[in-house]
């Protein structure tokens, strides 16, 4: 039977890694520029990606 | 979790997001413009090209330039001076009005050729479009009360987020992440998008939320830092009148600020008896030269009658707080893309606030369908009882 861990990971460990990869990239752009926004613009663009991926499902 | 629990926290996130949702949306809107507001004004335009400039021509202190702005609109006071050296190289922006005192609304803005002393632009001091948006976003037209209903209105938002995330957990816990029911009803598909975009939007959401509420309190911290710090700063003028007449030299007080801040720039002049400012000093904003230390700004404080340095401390850490959280509700220092990201977490954030307006609606729909459903069956039971009764 699944354990009280087993959903909490499920249900959180994505949410968790999208938190920490949009904050992580809000930051890396105020670090300089140059790279570092390059790295901020790819970051922040993982969450975004997940959004539209499972968003268009809505139209199916 | 436990039911009740649920259906309180559920009852936290329905009210504040109810409350505050029209604002929000308005906010969002009004937002997106804002995102873009130079690229705007540069497709508009309103971009200023600086003539090429022959070899030998001479050189204008900031007094000539500051002179010719002021000759440009007589009558009026200095309130702030500016630079954007990256952005705008050899301009001076000039903010003009009745009185340095006078509110930001009937402020006049100048751009200065540094290198000609010549007004580059003199904009009519009308709204336009940008400002419409502007002024609605930051006090919905209405002056600092303004300001401060929107950071109320920003703080429920948080707490609608905070609730939000509450209910998610219970809700998804047995569905995997992104899952969009389709095939059942619109309300579950409208469900389904709302948890998707609110938990993926939830980190910026709360960033730009969060800084938003922080900016709406920019007006009472620089109250409190007047009467506090700046008092402390010119205790010995705190019975003097407001400065007037002539003001010592521009160029004189700029230079007594790097002496005292060697290796930081400056980033703007406030002029005696504007709020960033005392009655009788110039304060000159040291910024540093990094991306980084460009955030930490330090006055310097020049008397404006002698040309003396008065003094020089670090701001108190709830004006450093505005100043640094401000990038992060702006969203304007990564570049273009980050500007297009801002936009992408702004509509889906949009969609969010409409889904969450969307499903109050349709549960409210379905529970008076119910309510009539029970009613009906009620009534004809009523009817029937009183139908039997008559024979």
């Amino acid at each position: 039977m699944p354990t009280k861990k087993y959903y909490f990971n499920k249900t959180w460990e994505m949410p968790i890694l999208l938190a920490v990869l949009t904050t992580i990239g809000l930051l890396l752009a105020i670090m300089g520029t140059g790279i570092w926004h390059i790295l901020s613009w790819i970051v922040l663009s993982i969450p975004l990606y997940i959004m539209c991926k499972h968003g268009v499902k809505y139209y199916k | 979790m436990k039911a009740q629990t649920i259906k309180r926290w559920f009852n936290v996130h329905k009210w504040t997001s109810l409350i505050c949702t029209v604002f929000l949306l308005m906010l969002c809107i009004t937002g997106l413009p804002l995102v873009f507001y130079e690229e705007i004004d540069h497709l508009l335009g309103k971009d200023i090209e600086l003539s090429e400039l022959p070899a030998g021509s001479p050189e204008f202190s900031k007094d000539a330039v500051l002179q010719n702005a002021m000759e440009h609109i007589p009558g009026k006071e200095v309130k702030y001076i500016f630079w954007d050296a990256d952005h705008h190289p050899h301009q001076m922006f000039v903010t003009l009005a009745d009185s340095s005192e006078a509110p930001i609304e009937a402020d006049h803005y100048l751009t200065m050729d540094e290198r000609t002393a010549t007004v580059l632009e003199a904009p009519p001091n009308e709204m336009d479009f940008m400002l419409v948006m502007y002024y609605l976003h930051v006090e919905m037209l209405a002056g600092i009360p303004g300001k401060l209903f929107l950071g109320l209105m920003g703080t429920l938002f948080i707490v609608a987020i905070i609730s939000g995330v509450v209910l998610y957990g219970p809700i998804m816990k047995r569905f995997d992440f992104g899952m969009i029911r389709t095939e059942k009803s619109s309300r579950l598909k409208w469900l389904d998008l709302h948890n998707l975009l609110g938990i993926v939007t939830l980190a910026w959401a709360f960033v730009v939320g969060i800084t938003g509420v922080i900016n709406t309190l920019a007006d009472p911290a620089l109250e409190m830092w007047r009467s506090g710090q700046l008092a402390e700063m010119v205790s010995e003028y705190k019975d003097k009148p407001k400065i007037e007449g002539k003001l010592s030299s521009l160029d004189a007080a700029i230079e007594k600020a790097k002496e005292a801040a060697p290796g930081m720039e400056v980033s703007f002049v406030a002029y005696p008896g504007t709020l960033y400012s005392s009655s009788h000093h110039y304060a000159v904003y040291m910024i540093g030269t990094t991306p980084l230390t460009s955030r930490i700004i330090k006055p310097a404080l020049i008397d404006a009658e002698t040309g003396e340095f008065t003094d020089m401390r670090d701001l108190p850490w709830y004006l450093n707080t505005i100043f640094i959280s401000q990038p992060f509700h702006f969203g304007d220092y990564g570049g273009i893309p980050m500007k297009i990201i801002w936009v992408i977490f702004d509509l889906a954030t949009i969609i969010v606030l409409i889904s969450g307006l969307y499903l109050w609606f349709a549960r409210r729909k379905a529970k008076a369908a119910q309510l009539k459903r029970l009613l009906d069956n009620y009534e004809s039971l009523t009817l029937t009882t009183v139908e039997e009764d008559a024979y």
